[in-house]
């Protein structure tokens, strides 16, 4: 038995060698279960992330064709073409977002040092949370009465101005930001209540600050772990 | 070589080295059910970046740079993981020794090491393991003098750690 008060690294790098040779008989590795497992078919948790940004991607692309042909349609009427021009400038900024992370997650070579792969990881998750925070705060502007009006008018031929009128429009646009700082405290103040989806919780963390404020504290702690001498 | 070949040459060289995956598993994560989520990954990563492993290396420093990099990045994002509960024909990996019951300086190590950032449980790993200062610098991707300066910090703050731990 070692006496704690007096012990070292050293001495307990010797404990560790001898737990380390009974390991060898005490662990039991299921071979049957690797077998049985086909790696080739199962995706690493960065290679799935991949491919759902490809597809967001791709589905944002068939969005932004839609959108462009919309435009193009109504190019002599501003009161479509304006909401229409600011959901496809939403789409092609998503889109472009959505390629930057799947680059930058393809990139990814668990085989390189530790310093550099941990700071790919956390700068990935850092830009996730920033898209995250930006899409739906933006999001909920222009997928409301925008997207309102324009799918009204491109799949049914509905001119809502008609109904509502302009200032009916104005109202819902400046509600619409207003509710962003709204939003943002919400979470905040009940964001950790949400529930115990882990989605969820996640979600109510980014839009909060308090995930990318976890990201950016963790790439200084990596930059200070690589720079020291 | 064929991908049969292949796969029973990797799951050879996984059993020969498969204290590294227990070690790196057991210092990340406390929960049973995670430590076997995390085994996986580990294998799956392992893998899928054999086909790159350059023979002339050490296949343990090859095995200690990836398992690590797996697990430091599991246990960023453990907190928000949907936990599932597995039953024991599906665990990879088991010991029959298992956490809960390892001898008492083993255990009090291992509290330790719960208690160092991700980075530093990676460097007090290799340590423990006996790798050179060369090694460890090579696997965290930092210069030697450091790996000099963090292992001599790392030993003042144990001592600290440790006798604080046996006061208490």
């Amino acid at each position: 038995m070692v006496n704690f008060e007096e012990v070292d690294l050293d001495e307990l790098k010797q404990k560790w060698a001898e737990h380390d040779r009974k390991l060898d008989l005490n662990i039991h590795l299921n071979r049957q279960l690797l077998l049985a497992t086909n790696l080739n078919r199962v995706r690493s948790p960065l290679r799935r992330m991949a491919f759902f940004l490809g597809l967001e991607a791709a589905i944002g692309v068939v969005v932004a064709i839609v959108l462009g042909g919309f435009i193009h349609d109504n190019i002599g009427m501003a009161r479509f073409v304006m909401p229409a021009v600011a959901l496809h400038l939403w789409v092609i900024a998503n889109i472009a977002a959505a390629i930057r992370m799947m680059v930058m997650a393809l990139q990814i070579d668990y085989d390189k040092p530790i310093a550099t792969i941990q700071k790919q990881l956390e700068g990935l998750r850092a830009v996730r949370i920033r898209v995250t925070q930006w899409a739906l705060l933006t999001g909920q502007l222009v997928w409301w009465t925008p997207f309102m009006i324009v799918a009204l008018k491109g799949f049914f031929g509905i001119d809502v101005y008609r109904f509502v009128g302009l200032n009916f429009v104005v109202v819902n646009l400046l509600f619409g930001a207003a509710v962003i700082p709204v939003a943002i405290w919400l979470s905040r103040k009940y964001g950790e209540r949400v529930g115990q989806s882990p989605f969820m919780r996640r979600l109510m963390r980014d839009l909060a600050g308090y995930n990318l404020n976890a990201a950016t504290g963790f790439l200084a702690t990596i930059s200070e772990f690589a720079g020291e001498r | 070589m064929t991908t049969a070949e292949l796969q029973g040459r990797f799951q050879s060289l996984i059993e020969e080295h498969k204290k590294i995956l227990y070690k790196v598993c057991n210092s990340y994560c406390r929960n049973r059910d995670d430590r076997e989520d995390l085994a996986q990954e580990i294998i799956v990563q392992l893998w899928r970046s054999f086909g790159g492993f350059d023979e002339r290396y050490r296949f343990s420093t090859w095995m200690y740079r990836i398992a690590l990099n797996v697990a430091i990045s599991f246990y960023r994002r453990e907190s928000t993981k949907a936990r599932h509960v597995l039953s024991d024909n599906e665990r990879v990996l088991e010991a029959v020794d298992e956490r809960a019951n390892p001898p008492d300086d083993i255990q009090l190590l291992y509290q330790v090491i719960d208690g160092l950032d991700p980075l530093n449980k990676a460097l007090m790993l290799l340590y423990l393991d006996g790798n050179s200062y060369a090694e460890v610098a090579e696997v965290l991707g930092i210069s030697e003098t450091n790996v000099a300066t963090k292992i001599s910090r790392l030993k003042k703050t144990m001592k600290e750690q440790l006798s604080g731990k046996t006061q208490s």
